[in-house]
């Protein structure tokens, strides 16, 4: 009974949140929780086939909804929290919405993205059967100390679910420490793509022994072909692994040698993203044949570099750590159209309170002579102007208003707009391009266009 | 006339890397270039282990992980007489988070004892909790208040040592003192992190400054450079946080 009464609860909540133009999809579960706080437990039961989580610092969102659409193509019934409320909350929020109101529920998968220090939570409600660790970069770092604590909590969640088959990025060594010991298959990018630069790179140090490691080839950040030239601790044998890369045009690659993957997707990082699921579906028994097909249903989240037609191109881009922006930076360089770019970076909870990874962002990057304009907005506006001034790049507008930045740059003779946002910026600045895009067309009709 | 010019020493870039510390060697280097004045960044690294104190005139240490924190302390308290030798003479010397609790006596962690370089008489013990957050702190060296970011385990206790400023909002040394950082000679040492430097010019400067006058006995001053935007990020946060 109380089940059913912390479904009904968590459905009203969602219907009255959709209701005031709220988008939070953690407070239906909060409430569903203190009305039965085993509902997770209870409903997780139902899940027939199996529980797959997702974990890692960049790329589980994509990861996450992008098997979910994966095993939906295959005619599985599935529960997934695909708005990205990734804590234990929005884990049951996923669960009672899922449910019927007469608190029936029936999935053949469960498919759940979990934020790194929320999953020892999560995991005492629900026990996976197979977990993607994506990567771990530097991330949040006030919420979650440094990186080595996040280390220890994955460990302690992997831990509580002692037959979970992992399925980890086997050229980030940070990600391949999970594998020692337990039950687990590597993906990985087997040959060098882009230039060999040298950027920040966390997991500089062997895991084992503390030496400095070096690489064979790298990609960005840590990952890479990597070894320890000291203790000899080295990337694992891959067992899924990219070769024959072209990003020329579309996103073409390889899959052991044999399975020909091309998608209309940006952004190197994406590979990995796509190997994962790839590599999940085969550990998981599925049927991979028709996956071009399916990763040419996902529709992406949005600001993953979301195309809005504004009278031009207006692309939105969700960037929220150091790795994160500057994969960002690179594929907006790639376009060598003339653009502006607007950058805006907030400091609320989800964000990270601390703005100090900005530093470590190789912003000079986006300074070529294919950059039109820089406007700088969002809550920490100042913090992001004053690093562009020490990164010798020429900020052309300030202004606390994403309206007034964005409809600038439509005036503009440049061809594209790219707006860099970070987390809690993001739901915003797409509610003000949409606002934008609906002005123009009345504006359009006015004028009896 | 000859050309002046600062040295700034890194202290393992590679190691003690984390929350943005290259932004306050962005701002020593911008700030000397802006006004004529020559700024070489000398990064002493793991690798190369360069570290040569003579050319010195600014050093920088920065803060990193517990476990590379040890590596470093171990590397620099091979050279401990020599920085020593360079605090006592004036010498410049900029440590933050990690780096501040290294120049201490000992850093006492859950599981071991971190002994650290003893050029000041502070000490400091792991606490169970982290101190996160913006500060704002009120120094005897500056009209402005000094603004930043702390997140440290450590609660330092800094005995007789004058410290960097009182703390108006945040934490500070250990959460209780009500202070924050150290004064001693030309160190100054803090828990504030990262972009410190580009959103205190006026403490930037004082350091500078401190090391032109220990250099060049014909120093009289830095030109003014156009500070504003310098400044609004600064006063952004010290209005934020207090709330008048």
């Amino acid at each position: 009974m109380r089940k059913i009464l912390a479904i009904w609860a968590a459905k009203l909540s969602a219907v009255a949140g959709r209701m005031i133009g709220k988008k939070s999809s953690s407070t239906p579960g909060d409430i569903a929780l203190k009305i039965c706080p085993d509902i997770i437990k209870i409903l997780s039961k139902n899940v027939k086939k199996g529980i797959i989580v997702t974990c890692g610092t960049n790329g589980k969102t994509t990861t996450n909804n992008l098997l979910n659409t994966a095993l939906l193509k295959c005619g599985y019934k599935t529960v997934c929290n695909n708005l990205g409320a990734n804590m234990v909350n929005g884990i049951a929020t996923a669960f009672a919405m899922a449910s019927g109101i007469t608190g029936k529920f029936e999935a053949d998968y469960a498919v759940l993205e979990i934020d790194e220090a929320s999953a020892r939570r999560v995991f005492a409600h629900l026990t996976p059967d197979y977990m993607v660790i994506t990567n771990l970069f530097r991330d949040q770092l006030d919420r979650y100390g440094e990186i080595d604590i996040t280390v220890d909590l994955l460990n302690e969640s992997i831990n509580m679910a002692k037959s979970v088959k992992l399925i980890l990025n086997g050229d980030d060594p940070l990600t391949v420490q999970f594998g020692e010991g337990r039950d687990a298959k590597y993906f990985g990018i087997s040959e060098q793509v882009l230039p060999q630069i040298d950027e920040t790179k966390e997991g500089q140090f062997c895991v084992k022994c503390g030496h400095e490691q070096a690489y064979n080839f790298f990609h960005y950040s840590q990952l890479g072909d990597f070894y320890c030239p000291n203790c000899g601790n080295s990337r694992p044998a891959i067992d899924f692994d990219a070769t024959e890369v072209d990003l020329s045009g579309s996103m073409k690659f390889t899959v052991n040698k044999s399975v020909k993957i091309d998608v209309n997707y940006r952004g190197f990082y994406n590979i990995y993203n796509i190997l994962a699921v790839y590599s999940a579906l085969s550990v998981m028994g599925v049927d991979t044949s028709g996956f071009n097909s399916m990763l040419a249903d996902y529709k992406p989240q949005i600001g993953r570099m979301e195309l809005i037609d504004l009278g031009k191109p207006v692309i939105l881009n969700l960037a929220k750590n150091p790795a994160g922006f500057n994969q960002a930076i690179q594929t907006v360089m790639l376009d060598k159209r003339k653009k502006d770019v607007i950058v805006a970076i907030n400091d609320l909870a989800n964000d990270g309170r601390d703005v100090s990874w900005l530093w470590d962002v190789d912003f000079d990057k986006l300074s070529d002579e294919n950059l039109n304009t820089l406007t700088t907005t969002g809550i920490r506006l100042y913090d992001i102007s004053l690093r562009f001034k020490y990164a010798d790049v020429k900020v052309n507008n300030i202004t606390k208003s994403m309206k007034e930045a964005i409809k600038r740059c439509l005036k503009t003779d440049a061809e594209v707009c790219y707006v860099l946002v970070n987390y809690t910026a993001l739901f915003s600045t797409q509610t003000t391009m949409l606002e934008i895009q609906k002005e123009l067309k009345a504006g359009g009709n006015e004028n009896g266009k | 006339m000859v050309n002046k010019e600062l040295n700034i020493v890194h202290l393992y870039p590679d190691l003690l890397n984390l929350y943005g510390d290259k932004g306050n060697i962005a701002c020593m280097e911008h700030r000397l270039k802006w006004r004529g004045i020559g700024a070489n960044i000398l990064a002493c690294t793991n690798k190369d282990n360069s570290m040569n104190l003579e050319k010195a005139d600014i050093i920088f240490v920065g803060g990193g992980s517990d476990r590379e924190q040890e590596i470093v302390c171990e590397l620099l308290l091979k050279k401990k007489d020599e920085l020593i030798n360079y605090v006592e003479n004036g010498g410049v010397l900029v440590a933050v988070c990690g780096g501040y609790q290294l120049l201490g006596k000992y850093y006492q962690t859950a599981n071991s004892k971190i002994e650290g370089l003893g050029i000041l008489d502070i000490y400091t013990d792991a606490g169970d909790t982290r101190l996160i957050g913006n500060v704002v702190l009120e120094s005897e060296l500056f009209e402005q208040k000094i603004t930043g970011f702390e997140n440290h385990a450590g609660r330092t206790y800094i005995g007789n040592h004058t410290p960097l400023g009182k703390v108006l909002y945040g934490h500070g040394n250990t959460g209780e003192s009500g202070y924050e950082g150290v004064v001693y000679k030309n160190i100054i040492a803090t828990y504030l992190h990262g972009p410190l430097l580009p959103k205190n010019p006026m403490l930037c400067d004082h350091i500078l400054g401190c090391a032109m006058r220990r250099k060049y006995e014909d120093f009289n001053g830095f030109a003014a450079l156009d500070d504003t935007l310098e400044n609004t990020a600064n006063k952004y946060i010290e209005d934020r946080f207090l709330k008048k």
